[in-house]
C-alpha cells in the first residue's frame, strides 16, 4: 500500500500545523521501527525546519500506550503514535494516533457477515481492530448493498462500532472521571459518567454507560451504543482482526456474548473462543489465590495512562482495608527475574492499560492480577459473577465509597480448602481494650517462635516484608569475633561468566 | 412417649462418673444402626415393638434408601440401673441414673472419616461383629483407629438370630465360631496395645463380650446367665461366669463340671448347656407355635408376657418373647456402664493424646481431671447440617469446663498457632443443644464429659476446632484428628448456568463443612474440585451439594480425575547445569530417587523439617544408609515445606552458598509442586546441589537470578534421571463365596489389579481376597464386580500406596506418555512437554 497513505502523512501534518507544535515525538512500535526514517523524512519535508521531530522506540511499558515519559525527555509538545494502540487517555500530552491500514477483502468480509446474519437470529455488532477502521465506510456500504440485493430486511440488524477518534487530549484533571475526547471532526463529546456512583450498574454493563438514548459502550478506542431495552448479550459480536490483546480484551469483557472472529489475513471465520474462556477461568483462580495473600506488590505498569496515580492510591487503600500489606514497585515491564527479586510478595497487582493488563505465565513466582481482580479479591464480601473489567478507569468509577457489607462470616479459601482468618483492618483491633494493649504486646514479646521459619517463607505466612526477611536463613554476614587475624588472600576467578579462565583450563 | 425430659438429662450431665460416651463401630452391614435402635428403644423414644425396623440413627433419606449409614449420628440415652445389678460395680458412681451419649457411625470405608470424628469425642466403643462373617477389613480399621485414640472397646457378637434361624448350627459349632470371632478381634487389639490403656482384649467370661440379635432386639452377656444360675448352683456369680465360657463342661447326668469333654453324650460345654441351648429351645418353641410348652418355660425363667402379646404367633411372638427375656438394651447398656470408662476415668489417660500443649498446664490438668470448674476445653469434631438450610450445628465434646448459651468462646482452627492471631476468632455461642432422638433440646449449659451441639459458630469453623474461654489466651488447641483414608478421587464441578457461580461457591463452602473428609479446592486452571475418599463418598457429596447446598441449581460434574505424582527411576545420567538470566550464576544439580520407605517416613512425619538434626541423621543413617554428615545437609523438604522430596547440599567449599540457600529453596518449593512432566507434585526425589558458581556482587546473585534458575536446574535434573509417573493404588478387600472367585479374578485382571492374598475364612464358605487396584481403574469397579459375581462380592477400597508406572512418560506412544498428554490437555498446558534444552544450559 502507498506509504504516504498508510502513514497518513498529510493528516499528521495538518494536525501538527493546527496545534502549532514545534517539538514532536514520533512513537513507533518495534515492528514499524524500520519505517521510521522514511516517515520522519516525509514529515520534515512537509513541515519544514521549524518543527523538531524525535523518533521514540522501545517503550518502557507496552508499545500500545503513549510513552509520555519518553516524550517529556525531549520536551515534546505532542506525540504521534504509530501502529496498534490501546487508546488509553493520556495525562499530560496530546497525542495523535496513526493506526496504519491493514489490507482486508471487503467483499469476502461482507459475504461472511451476511452468512452470519442468516444463521443467527441475533442482531450483529461489528467490532474491529483499529488498523481496519479505514475500511469501515466501504464495508458498511458493501454490506448494505448485499442486503438490499438479497431482498432481506436485515438491514437494521447490523450495527457498527465507531472509532472514538484518532486524537486524544490529556484529561484536564486526572482525578476526575471526565475524559475529554476530541473526535476527528472537532466536535466534543463530554463523556461524563451519568451513572457514576452506581457501582452495580457500571459493573453490570462492563464499559457501558447509560445515556438518554441507550447504553453507550467504549472499549479499546471503539464506541457504540445500543438501545436501552437491549442487552449486549442479545448481540452477536463480529470481530474483524487478528487474535491479539485487543480481541482478548473484547472476549473477556463480554464473556457472556457469542463472539465470532473474522481473520482478515486468512479470510475465514473462527468461532472458537475457548482459549479466551480458559483465560477467564484461570483469572478466577488467580483471584482466589490473591485472597490468601498477605503481602501485595503493586506494579506500576504505566506512567502515561490518565488516572494511574489515583488507581494506585485506590489499590493501596483497598489492600490496607483488607488488612494486607502493600508495596509499590516500579520496574518497567515485569519479567520473572525481576519479580523473583521480591519473593515476599504473594501476589502482584499490575496497574496498566487495558490491553497489557493480562500477564500470566508459569514463569512468574507469584500471580499477577489486574486492579479489577484485586477489587474482587480484597473487597470484603464481593463475589465474582462473571463480568470482567480490564480498564481501570471503569473501576475507578465503580468502586467509589466501598460498600461495607456486614458479613461476619470468615472467608473460605478454595486454595487451602478451609476457612481462613483475614486480618481485621487495624481500626477494629486497636479500639478494643486499650488498657490491656501494653500487657498484650509484652506477652507476645516473650512468646517462643515455635513456627519453623521455612513455613513463614514459603506458605505466605509472613505479614510484612520485614517478617519475611526475619525468617530467612541467611541474615547477612556474621561478624567474627574470634580469629581476628586477617586471613590470607585467595586468588579469585578471572575471565568471563560464560566460562572463567580456570574452567577453560580444566576443559582442555 | 418420652420417658425423660431435658431437665432430667441435664441433671445427670453434672455427674461425670455416671456418663458414658461411646460410639458403635463395625464393618459395613454388621448391624450397627439396627442394634443402636434397640438401645434407643430402651430410652423410650421409639416403641419397643418397632425396634429393629426403624433405624433411628439413619436420619437421611438416602441412608434409609440404601440401607447404609452415611453420617454418624449422636443420641443421648438415659438409663437407670437397679441397685441389685450395680452391687458388683466397683467404680465411682453417684446414684443409679446413667447418661449414655451414643454415636452410631457408618461402616463403609468411604465414610471412615465419620468414624474418626465419632471416636474423638467418645471414650468407649461398642464393636459390632457379625457372628457369621466374623472380623472383616473395616472391623480391623476401626479397631485400630479406636485404640489409636485410646478408646476402650467392648465387643458384641451380632446377628445371633442367623445361627438359630438361618444356619441352625448346633451348640458346639456355634461356640467355635464365636470363639474364633472373639479371638480374631483380640489379635487385632493386642497388636495395637497401649500401656496406659491397659489390657484392651475382650473376654466373654469377664462380661466384655455380648451376644446380640439387633434385628430382634435381644442380647445377653454371660453376666445375665451367670446371675440366673449362680443362685441355682449356689456358687459365686464370678465363678459361674468363668464356667460359662471356655473349656468347662457340664454333664447333667453326673451333675459335675469338668475341664475336658468326658465323651458322654450328655456332657456339654457350659456355654452350650446353659446359654445356647435354652435360647434355642425358646426360639424353636416360639417359631413352632408350641404355646402350651412355651408358657411354663417362660414362667420358669421369670418372664411374664402381657396378655395381648400372648396372641402373637411365629416370628413376632419369638421377637417379643426374646425381647422380654433378654432385652438388648439392658444387656448392652449394662455392659457399657460396667466396662467402658466414664469421662472422668478416660480423660485421665487420654489427655496425652488430646492436648497439644504442655501436659502440666492448667488446661491439661483440667482435661485430666474432667474439671467442670476449670477452663473450657471443647473439641468440635464435626458440623451437622441444621434444619434451616445452610446453617450448621457445631458438634463436639466438652473436655473440661462448661459451655453455655451466650458464652464468648475463642475458636482455634486447625492452623492456629499459640501466640499468634492466625485462624482464631472470638465469638459467642448462640445456643447449646443436646440431641434426644430425632429432636434437639436447648439447654442452658453443658458441663465437661458430654457431647454438645452449638448454634452460631458455623461461620467460623470449617470442619473442626478447639473452643475455649475468651480470656484463655495461652491455651493450646486439642490435637487434630488423623484420618485413615485420604481424598484421592477428585471431580471438577462447574455450574450449568454461569451466573450460578456464587451459588456453587456457597454450596462448596457448605459441603466442605458438612463432611469431615471432603476437600473443596480450586485448580490452577480455575476449575472447582471436589475430592473424596471413594466413588460412593463423592456420589453422596455431590448429591448433597446439588440438592441441599445449592438449592437444586444444576451442576456439571467431570469424570473422576486422579492425581499422579512424578518421580525418578535412577540417578541423573549427568550433572545438569542451568545459568541465571544474567548468565553470571550457575547451578549444577543431580536428581536421584529416594531410598525405599523414606518418602513414606516423611509422609508419616517421622522425618520432617522440624526434627532435631541429630535425631534425623540417626534415622537416616540407621534406616536408610545415609552418610551421617550428609544427613545434616538437608536444605529443605517440599512441596509445602513438608513434602516427600528434598534438596541436599553436596557442594564443597563454595563461597556465598548460604546466601542463595533461601532462593534455591524457594525455587524448589515451586518446582516440586509442579513437576516438569505433567505439573503434578513430585514424590520421592532427592535433589543434590553439586556445585554452584556465583557472581561476586551480591546484587547479581539475588532471588531474581537464583529462584528461576533453581527451578530450571531442578527440572533439568528431573528429566535426566528417567522421570516416571506414580499412580495411586487402592488396597481392595473382597469377601465372596467360592463360586464368585472366578468372576472376581476376571474383573481384577481386566482392571489391572492383582491379587496378593486369598484366604478362606475358617469355618465359612467365604473367601477373603486382598488385591491392589489402580485408583484410575477403580471407577465403576464395584458395579462391574457385582455384575460379574451376581452381587455376591462386596469390595472395600482404601488408598494404600503410590505405584510406579513402568512405561516412560517421555516416550509419546507409551501408556504413561498418553496419560501425560491427557493430564496436560486437561490442565490447559501445551501438549508437548517442555524439552530438556529449555532447562539445561551449556557452558
Amino acid at each position: 500500500m502507498d506509504f504516504e497513505l498508510n502513514y497518513e502523512i498529510s493528516r499528521t501534518v495538518d494536525y501538527l500545523r493546527a496545534g502549532n507544535f514545534t517539538r514532536v515525538a514520533l512513537q513507533f512500535p518495534d515492528e514499524l521501527l524500520k519505517d521510521s526514517p522514511r516517515v520522519a523524512k516525509a514529515l520534515r519535508s512537509e513541515l519544514g525546519a521549524g518543527v523538531r521531530l524525535f523518533v521514540m522506540a522501545d517503550a518502557a511499558y507496552g508499545s500500545c500506550c503513549v510513552d509520555e515519559i519518553g516524550a517529556s525527555h525531549v520536551d515534546a509538545e505532542c506525540v504521534v503514535h504509530y501502529g496498534h494502540a490501546c487508546m488509553s487517555p493520556t495525562s499530560t500530552l496530546p497525542a495523535m494516533f496513526v493506526f496504519g491500514k491493514a489490507s482486508i477483502d471487503i467483499k469476502d468480509c461482507a459475504d461472511l457477515i451476511g452468512h452470519c446474519l442468516s444463521s443467527t437470529n441475533k442482531p450483529i455488532l461489528v467490532l474491529y481492530g483499529l488498523e481496519y477502521s479505514h475500511a469501515l465506510m466501504h464495508l458498511k456500504a458493501v454490506v448494505a448493498e448485499s442486503l438490499v440485493l438479497s431482498h432481506s430486511n436485515w438491514g437494521p440488524m447490523v450495527k457498527y462500532s465507531d472509532v472514538i477518534g484518532s486524537v486524544i487530549n490529556p484529561s484536564q484533571d486526572c482525578t476526575t472521571e471526565k475524559d475529554q475526547i476530541r473526535s476527528l471532526n472537532g466536535s466534543i463529546t463530554n463523556a461524563g459518567f451519568t451513572s457514576g456512583r452506581d457501582e452495580k450498574k457500571i459493573l453490570k454493563f462492563g464499559n457501558g454507560r447509560r445515556m438518554e438514548n441507550g447504553t453507550c459502550f467504549e472499549l479499546g478506542g471503539l464506541t457504540w451504543s445500543i438501545p436501552s431495552d437491549h442487552k449486549i448479550e442479545d448481540y452477536l459480536l463480529f470481530w474483524i482482526g487478528p487474535e491479539n490483546s485487543a480481541f482478548t480484551n473484547v472476549v473477556l469483557t463480554f464473556n457472556n456474548c457469542e463472539i465470532i472472529r473474522y481473520d482478515a489475513d486468512e479470510r475465514r471465520l473462527l468461532e472458537d473462543t475457548s482459549c479466551q474462556r480458559r483465560i477467564l477461568k484461570r483469572r478466577y483462580y488467580l483471584v482466589e489465590k490473591a485472597k490468601d495473600a498477605n503481602i501485595v506488590g503493586i506494579l506500576v505498569g504505566t506512567l502515561g495512562c490518565a488516572g494511574y496515580l489515583s488507581i494506585i492510591q485506590q489499590m493501596k487503600e483497598l489492600i490496607k482495608g483488607a488488612g494486607k500489606k502493600s508495596y509499590t514497585l516500579v520496574m518497567g515491564r515485569p519479567n520473572s527475574a525481576k519479580l523473583a527479586n521480591f519473593p515476599e510478595c504473594d501476589v502482584f497487582v499490575y496497574v496498566s492499560c487495558a490491553q497489557t493488563a493480562l500477564l500470566d505465565s508459569k514463569e512468574f513466582l507469584a500471580p499477577i492480577i489486574t486492579p479489577f481482580e484485586a477489587a474482587l479479591a480484597f473487597g470484603r464480601g464481593r463475589q465474582w459473577t462473571g463480568e470482567y473489567v480490564l480498564n481501570f478507569h471503569d473501576l475507578m468509577v465503580s468502586s467509589g465509597p466501598e460498600a461495607v457489607s456486614g458479613t461476619k462470616e470468615a472467608r473460605f479459601s478454595f486454595i487451602k480448602g478451609g476457612y481462613m482468618e483475614d486480618i481485621q483492618p487495624e481500626e477494629n483491633g486497636e479500639h478494643e481494650e486499650r488498657s490491656l494493649a501494653l500487657a498484650e504486646t509484652t506477652e507476645k514479646a516473650l512468646n517462643l517462635q515455635s513456627q519453623h521459619p521455612n513455613t513463614i517463607m514459603f506458605k505466605g505466612a509472613a505479614r510484612s516484608g520485614s517478617e519475611f526477611f526475619a525468617a530467612r536463613s541467611y541474615q547477612g554476614l556474621n561478624r567474627q569475633y574470634e580469629n581476628l587475624a586477617p586471613q590470607s588472600y585467595v586468588i579469585g576467578r578471572s575471565g568471563r561468566a560464560s566460562g572463567y579462565a580456570d574452567e577453560k583450563m580444566q576443559e582442555k | 412417649m418420652v420417658k425423660f425430659t431435658a431437665e432430667e438429662l441435664r441433671k445427670i450431665m453434672d455427674l461425670k462418673h455416671n456418663i458414658r460416651n461411646m460410639s458403635v463401630i463395625a464393618h459395613v452391614d454388621h448391624g450397627k444402626s439396627t442394634l443402636t435402635d434397640s438401645l434407643v428403644a430402651a430410652a423410650g423414644i421409639i416403641a419397643q415393638e418397632v425396634a429393629g425396623d426403624v433405624r433411628m440413627t439413619d436420619t437421611r433419606q438416602d441412608e434409609a434408601e440404601r440401607g447404609i449409614t452415611i453420617k454418624s449420628t449422636g443420641i443421648s440415652l438415659y438409663y437407670e440401673m437397679t441397685d441389685e445389678s450395680l452391687k458388683n460395680y466397683k467404680g465411682e458412681r453417684v446414684g443409679n441414673e446413667y447418661l449414655i451419649n451414643l454415636i452410631d457411625s457408618p461402616g463403609h470405608v468411604d465414610f471412615s472419616s465419620e468414624v474418626t470424628a465419632a471416636l474423638r469425642i467418645t471414650d468407649g466403643a461398642l464393636v459390632v461383629v457379625d457372628c457369621v462373617e466374623g472380623v472383616c477389613v473395616q472391623t480391623e480399621t476401626v479397631l485400630r483407629q479406636a485404640l489409636g485414640e485410646r478408646i476402650r472397646p467392648v465387643l458384641t457378637v451380632n446377628k445371633m438370630d442367623r445361627c438359630f434361624l438361618e444356619l441352625q448350627v448346633d451348640g458346639e459349632e456355634a461356640y467355635q465360631t464365636f470363639q474364633r470371632v472373639i479371638e480374631n478381634a483380640n489379635v487385632i487389639m493386642a497388636t495395637y496395645e497401649d500401656v496406659l490403656l491397659g489390657d484392651v482384649q475382650v473376654y466373654p467370661e469377664k462380661g466384655t463380650v455380648a451376644f446380640s440379635a439387633g434385628l430382634h432386639g435381644w442380647a445377653f452377656t454371660l453376666t445375665n446367665f451367670a446371675k440366673m444360675y449362680a443362685a441355682k448352683f449356689g456358687v459365686d456369680e464370678a465363678k459361674m461366669m468363668e464356667r460359662l465360657w471356655g473349656e468347662n463342661y457340664f454333664d447333667p447326668a453326673t451333675k459335675k463340671w469338668t475341664t475336658k469333654s468326658t465323651g458322654s453324650p450328655t456332657c456339654k460345654r457350659g456355654f452350650v448347656q446353659f446359654c445356647y441351648e435354652p435360647i434355642r429351645q425358646i426360639i424353636s418353641t416360639c417359631m413352632n407355635d408350641q404355646k402350651d410348652k412355651l408358657w411354663p418355660m417362660l414362667q420358669k425363667l421369670g418372664v411374664t408376657m402381657k396378655s395381648d402379646e400372648k396372641d402373637l404367633i411365629g416370628k413376632a411372638l419369638m421377637k417379643r418373647v426374646m425381647q422380654t427375656w433378654l432385652p438388648a438394651s439392658s444387656a448392652l447398656l449394662e455392659m457399657m456402664i460396667f466396662h467402658l470408662p466414664s469421662p472422668a476415668k478416660a480423660q485421665r489417660y487420654r489427655v496425652e493424646n488430646l492436648y497439644e500443649g504442655p501436659l502440666d498446664d492448667i488446661y491439661a490438668n483440667a482435661i485430666r481431671n474432667c474439671d467442670p470448674e476449670g477452663p473450657l476445653m471443647l473439641y468440635v469434631s464435626k458440623m451437622i447440617p441444621a434444619s434451616d438450610k445452610g446453617r450448621f450445628f457445631a458438634f463436639g465434646r466438652v473436655f473440661s469446663g462448661k459451655v453455655s448459651t451466650g458464652l464468648k468462646v475463642r475458636i482455634m482452627g486447625p492452623n492456629y498457632v499459640p501466640g499468634q492471631k492466625k485462624d482464631l476468632y472470638v465469638k459467642s455461642v448462640q445456643r447449646t443443644v443436646i440431641w434426644m432422638g430425632k429432636k434437639q433440646e436447648s439447654v442452658e449449659d453443658v458441663p465437661c464429659g458430654n457431647t454438645v451441639a452449638m448454634v452460631g459458630l458455623d461461620q467460623f469453623i470449617t470442619k473442626n476446632a478447639t473452643l475455649t474461654n475468651e480470656k484463655e489466651t495461652d491455651a493450646h488447641p486439642i490435637r487434630a484428628m488423623k484420618f485413615s483414608v485420604s481424598p484421592v478421587v477428585r471431580v471438577a464441578v462447574q455450574c450449568k448456568v454461569a451466573s450460578d457461580l456464587p451459588k456453587l461457591v456457597e454450596g462448596l463452602k457448605r459441603l466442605a463443612k458438612s463432611d469431615p473428609m471432603v476437600v473443596c479446592t480450586i485448580e490452577e486452571s480455575g476449575e472447582h474440585i471436589v475430592a473424596g475418599a471413594g466413588e460412593l463418598h463423592l456420589e453422596i457429596c455431590l448429591k448433597d451439594l446439588q440438592e441441599d447446598f445449592m438449592g437444586g441449581a444444576e451442576i456439571i460434574v467431570s469424570d473422576p480425575v486422579v492425581s499422579f505424582r512424578e518421580t525418578v527411576l535412577e540417578k541423573s545420567c549427568r550433572t545438569v547445569m542451568s545459568k541465571s538470566p544474567n548468565k553470571h550464576n550457575r547451578l549444577y544439580m543431580e536428581a536421584r530417587p529416594m531410598e525405599e520407605g523414606l518418602a513414606e517416613a516423611i509422609d508419616d512425619g517421622r522425618i520432617g523439617p522440624r526434627d532435631d538434626p541429630k535425631a534425623r541423621s540417626k534415622i537416616l543413617s540407621e534406616e536408610f544408609g545415609w552418610d551421617k554428615d550428609l544427613a545434616k545437609k538437608i536444605w529443605c523438604f517440599g512441596p509445602e515445606t513438608t513434602g516427600p522430596n528434598m534438596v541436599v547440599d553436596m557442594c564443597k567449599g563454595v563461597q556465598y552458598l548460604n546466601e542463595i540457600k533461601d532462593s534455591v529453596v524457594a525455587g524448589f518449593q515451586w518446582a516440586s509442586k509442579e513437576g516438569a512432566v505433567a505439573e503434578e507434585n513430585m514424590r520421592a526425589i532427592c535433589f543434590e546441589v553439586c556445585d554452584v558458581v556465583l557472581h561476586a556482587d551480591a546484587i547479581h546473585r539475588g532471588g531474581g537470578q537464583i529462584i528461576p534458575t533453581a527451578r530450571r536446574a531442578i527440572y533439568a535434573a528431573q528429566l535426566t534421571a528417567k522421570p516416571r509417573l506414580l499412580e495411586p493404588v487402592y488396597l481392595v478387600e473382597i469377601q465372596a463365596p467360592e463360586q464368585a472367585l472366578g468372576g472376581i479374578y476376571g474383573v481384577l485382571n481386566q482392571k489391572r489389579g492383582h491379587v496378593f492374598e486369598e484366604m478362606q475364612r475358617p469355618g465359612t464358605p467365604l473367601y477373603n481376597i486382598k488385591a491392589y487396584l489402580p485408583v484410575i481403574e477403580s471407577f465403576g469397579f464395584s458395579s462391574t464386580l457385582r455384575a460379574a459375581t451376581s452381587g455376591q462380592a462386596f469390595p472395600q477400597c482404601v488408598f494404600d500406596h503410590w505405584d510406579m508406572m513402568s512405561s516412560d512418560p517421555l516416550e509419546p506412544g507409551s501408556q504413561a506418555g498418553q496419560l501425560v498428554s491427557d493430564i496436560r490437555k486437561r490442565k490447559g498446558l501445551k501438549e508437548q512437554m517442555t524439552p530438556l534444552s529449555e532447562f539445561e544450559d551449556k557452558l
